[in-house]
């Protein structure tokens, strides 16, 4: 799993760009020729296929390279990927035109408001996307994207604590839930956080029983600051978003990690002689869930419109979508590939059933949405203060 | 002889042309940058995109942000940061200097038959990438790793976990990184002592140390001094000595890593230009004087 | 020996704990190499040896890794570009600061020097933030970073050459325009020709210096596209790192090191020609003066 993946995942939040509210300002930017709003119309009904090449902006290594091979087999047309490395990158290029394409691959929850408002990303024609069905439930409204007009959901994933379970006993990680970072004593230097300045006092504030983890209050920011700062004494807390090696390898016991680094873990990190038997992961119970997920959108300038659609339509099937969260590790919002799917198929271990998160934990799940430019310049303000050591 | 070539024929200016290109570049890339990291420092941010607004006029210039800063640096959470960097810098300076005078002085003095081969020894670590090299100490600082079974063998505690976040492991990733680029100018300083003097000091009856503490060590400072500033200044923007080393541990956060992380990875960019402009304020006086040094030698060389 | 040394001796001491520096200097490195041949994913213990990493494995060697070979291409291709501006720029500047007189003169050679003394996370903001604010036209992420190499190369060119040029004086190419020569024919047939030690000198510096930038690279990068070898190796220690991290470096430590020799090779053979010469080490020492 990449590294560009794994930067964009802590800094999307970070560099939350915009509310909706942007999109006067983004006019007042935007060069004269090109009016920045919301683009209303959605392309016509049963049009055919473009000619390609079918233009992708993704991160690296986000993407099964075969299932794009299929998809240029079946429609013979060449695709390719644009690669970046965070979304304020992706998003400021494409306003400023600077990447021209057609399949936003991987939009996150926190910019997708800002890429309708601006006018960046049109509005889908279902029609061309039989396979929306396949999606799970919760992602036909989802918050980011009412009745998901401009959106499906690629992927999802879940914050949580992974874990050794052959140092750390799984009921106690169970029964201590988040406290287990502040008792990990016995753990000194193997204990890490996010390297992400909300999930880590997110996570903080839900351990105190505070739920509304989109919360601009100072003051309960300031007490999250001093509670993850305890850390850092405690536990000689590191601070990464490496887990999904760290872990697997040992150099880590207990980590704030997100669901998917264990599922990788599993699959490629273990070293020789390891088994999977190792990765424990646990997650808060439904409603305290903190469930981020990237989205794929077609470009309001795309030229190969109606086949973006066919490639969102492909990715949804179900078996493309299995082959591709084969390699990639991240769950697709699949309605399939539920805990029992995927246990079964082998990609999953059972003792990690825990790392996909159900219907219900989705339906009910915590988002971690954009605040503002105040908002969130107090989550990074406070977050530089824990970085510097307290 | 040399002002007959400058001054014939109004030769000067062809000079000041040849010399046109690099210092256009200079001012086009450097200047320029310098300038618009001040302009982003005193300038605005897009409250929506949270990308800077540059004030290119000094007259818009706002200096709110960096009386915010100044004020964490003196009185809020930078001091910390700041404190530490000086402190790191400090200890791998000492590391640096015990090290490196030595090995430079038996270099500049003593090598005799090996000169060549010690010199040669000397110049490989330029030619390593730094990075390969702290490469090198990561494998060497695993909890299995080399340290620790050397540890072993000597009935040491063989399974600390040097990669934690301890000062010590920054402190020698630094010094171990840097005493290379102390070394080499150093040598060049002792090597041009005058061997004389320090003749005519054992000639006078001072035995080996005396002779040591006071004449060569008196003349050496200079250089001593050189190559200290020309090690310690890099140092302190460091920030990838100690993320790399630490795999993230806000006990060893040195100034360069809030820099960065105020640069990439929040919508306060101003914030993070003034820490770059108060870096290099704090850093002035060194700059100034490693520059009138060198100024002075070049003049020297080429009396 | 001289007389010093017969009188007071060498220093054992002294010669042992230099040789330990140097054991300790280098063996990191020399380990690091052997870790990038284990057969094994250990990067911190000796495996059986094998070119899995080099070319061995399927997926995640430098052969079959696209990544490290985009790296390990765009490294090469910045510093060749690299060398070829910076040099002349540099050369041609060193020359004409060297004989320049006036107080302009003096502006520029300290304007040369500010470069040196820079710490260069002073140089990646800068440059990151000059061209996304004010020279937004230039989109290529290698392009920025070439820019920025040769603004940070310039100046150890300059210094290294002007060393050379105190050495050597105006008399030759005075020589040469009394004999006719024309001031531009006897820079070109004169005085490039004794500077070649030094240039050769600064081309090697250019090069080292170039491959071994991170932290300019890094701001300026855009992508996976725009990774060069530090810069893999730097995100490697964080994510899911393999011996073909040490493959990678070993490689790039191999071309310098030939590098190297074939440029000191050619140097000796000119300097046979030429007087005495402090070569590549005097060069390096010249940048403290």
């Amino acid at each position: 799993m990449s590294q560009s993946r794994r930067d964009f995942l802590a800094r999307s939040v970070q560099l939350g760009v915009l509310i909706g509210a942007g999109a006067p300002l983004l006019q007042a930017c935007g060069s004269s020729d090109d009016k920045r709003s919301a683009v209303s119309a959605a392309i016509a009904d049963g049009l055919p296929p473009e000619k390609g090449p079918l233009r992708i902006i993704n991160y690296a290594d986000y993407v099964n390279l075969e299932v794009i091979a299929d998809f240029e087999a079946k429609y013979s047309v060449k695709v390719e990927i644009t690669s970046i490395d965070t979304d304020t990158e992706a998003t400021t290029k494409l306003a400023s035109g600077a990447i021209k394409a057609d399949v936003h691959h991987s939009m996150a929850g926190t910019s997708i408001g800002n890429l309708i408002a601006g006018g960046l990303i049109q509005p889908l024609n279902k029609s061309y996307i039989p396979n929306f069905t396949n999606v799970i439930e919760t992602f036909n409204d989802p918050w980011y994207d009412p009745s998901a007009k401009y959106s499906v959901p690629y992927t999802f994933f879940g914050t949580g604590i992974g874990f050794r379970t052959d140092r750390v006993d799984p009921a106690l990680v169970e029964a201590q839930g988040w406290d287990t970072l502040w008792n990990a004593t016995d753990f000194k230097g193997q204990v890490s956080v996010l390297d992400d300045e909300r999930e880590a006092f997110t996570m903080a504030m839900l351990r105190k029983g505070i739920t509304d983890v989109n919360t601009t209050d100072q003051k309960i920011i300031d007490q999250a600051l001093a509670d993850v700062t305890e850390l850092i004494d405690l536990v000689n807390v590191k601070v990464n978003i490496e887990g999904y090696k760290d872990i697997p390898e040992g150099t880590t016991s207990i980590a704030q990690t997100w669901s998917a680094d264990l599922i990788a873990g599993a699959a490629g990190y273990l070293p020789e002689g390891v088994t999977d038997e190792v990765l424990g992961f646990w997650h808060p119970p439904a409603g305290e869930y903190v469930v981020t997920n990237d989205s794929m959108g077609v470009l309001a300038n795309a030229e190969n419109p109606v086949l973006a659609h066919l490639y969102l339509n492909f990715l949804l099937d179900n078996d493309v979508a299995e082959k591709n969260f084969s390699w990639v590790g991240y769950l697709p919002a699949i309605a399939k590939l539920d805990a029992d799917f995927v246990i079964a198929a082998g990609y999953v271990p059972e003792h990690l059933r825990t790392c996909v998160p159900t219907n219900e934990e989705i339906a009910k799940a915590i988002y971690l949405k954009p605040l503002g430019a105040e908002g969130d310049a107090k989550y990074e303000t406070a977050w530089a203060k824990f970085t510097a050591g307290g | 002889m040399t002002a007959a070539v400058s001054t014939r024929r109004g030769s000067n200016h062809v000079w000041a042309l040849f010399a046109l290109p690099g210092v256009g570049w200079l001012i086009a890339f450097f200047v320029v940058s310098v300038y618009a990291v001040m302009a982003v420092a005193f300038g605005k941010v897009d409250p929506f995109l949270k990308t800077a607004i540059p004030a290119w006029n000094p007259l818009q210039w706002d200096f709110t942000t960096m009386g915010r800063v100044l004020d964490e640096v003196f009185n809020g959470y930078l001091r910390k940061v700041f404190l530490r960097t000086f402190a790191f810098v400090g200890l791998a300076l000492v590391g640096c200097v015990a090290i490196g005078y030595p090995v430079a002085y038996f270099a500049a003095r003593k090598a005799g038959r090996h000169k060549g081969l010690l010199l040669a020894a000397l110049v490989l670590p330029f030619w390593i990438s730094y990075l390969m090299r702290m490469l090198a100490w990561t494998n060497l600082l695993q909890p299995d790793g080399l340290v620790n079974q050397v540890f072993g063998w000597f009935s040491l505690p063989d399974n600390r976990n040097w990669l934690d976040g301890d000062w010590y492991t920054v402190v020698i990733g630094l010094t171990y990184g840097y005493v290379p680029f102390f070394i080499l100018p150093l040598y060049s300083t002792l090597e041009r002592l005058d061997g004389r003097l320090i003749e005519a000091g054992r000639d006078l009856g001072a035995s080996a140390r005396q002779t040591f503490f006071r004449v060569t060590l008196p003349l050496s400072v200079p250089g001593l001094m050189a190559a200290s500033v020309i090690t310690v200044l890099p140092m302190f923007g460091d920030y990838y000595t100690n993320s790399y080393l630490t795999s993230g541990s806000p006990r060893t956060e040195m100034v360069g890593n809030q820099i960065e992380n105020y640069l990439r990875n929040t919508g306060q960019p101003q914030t993070g230009a003034s820490l770059v402009l108060i870096l290099m304020a704090m850093l002035f006086v060194l700059m100034v004087y490693y520059m009138v040094t060198t100024i002075r030698q070049q003049r020297a060389a080429e009396r | 020996m001289n007389p010093f040394r017969r009188r007071h001796g060498n220093a054992p001491v002294l010669a042992m704990v230099t040789w330990v520096y140097v054991l300790w200097s280098l063996l990191p490195v020399l380990i690091a190499v052997r870790i990038s041949l284990n057969d094994g994913r250990s990067r911190s213990s000796f495996q059986p040896m094998s070119f899995r990493w080099y070319w061995g494995d399927q997926t995640a060697s430098l052969l079959h890794d696209e990544s490290m070979r985009v790296a390990l291409l765009n490294t090469l291709k910045l510093a060749g570009l690299c060398m070829l501006i910076a040099t002349p720029i540099g050369v041609a500047m060193a020359i004409g600061l060297q004989r320049w007189r006036g107080r302009t003169s003096n502006a520029a050679n300290g304007l040369m020097l500010v470069p040196i003394v820079t710490p260069e996370i002073v140089f990646g903001v800068a440059l990151f933030l000059v061209f996304s604010q004010m020279y937004t036209g230039l989109p290529d992420g290698l392009t920025r970073q070439l820019l920025g190499h040769v603004t940070f190369t310039i100046s150890f060119v300059v210094v290294i050459v002007r060393g050379r040029l105190a050495a050597i004086g105006t008399q030759y190419e005075e020589a040469a325009r009394d004999l006719g020569a024309s001031r531009l024919q006897a820079i070109r047939l004169v005085l490039l020709p004794l500077l070649s030690p030094a240039i050769f000198a600064s081309v090697m510096v250019v090069f080292a210096t170039s491959v071994d930038d991170f932290v300019i690279s890094s701001f300026l990068s855009t992508g996976a596209s725009t990774e060069t070898v530090p810069i893999k190796i730097y995100s490697g220690a964080r994510a899911g790192s393999t011996p073909a991290l040490n493959a990678l470096a070993t490689v790039m430590l191999l071309l310098t090191l030939t590098a190297v020799a074939i440029s000191t090779i050619i140097l000796k053979s000119i300097q046979r020609r030429g007087g005495d010469d402090p070569g590549v080490t005097g060069g390096l020492a010249g940048l403290s003066g």
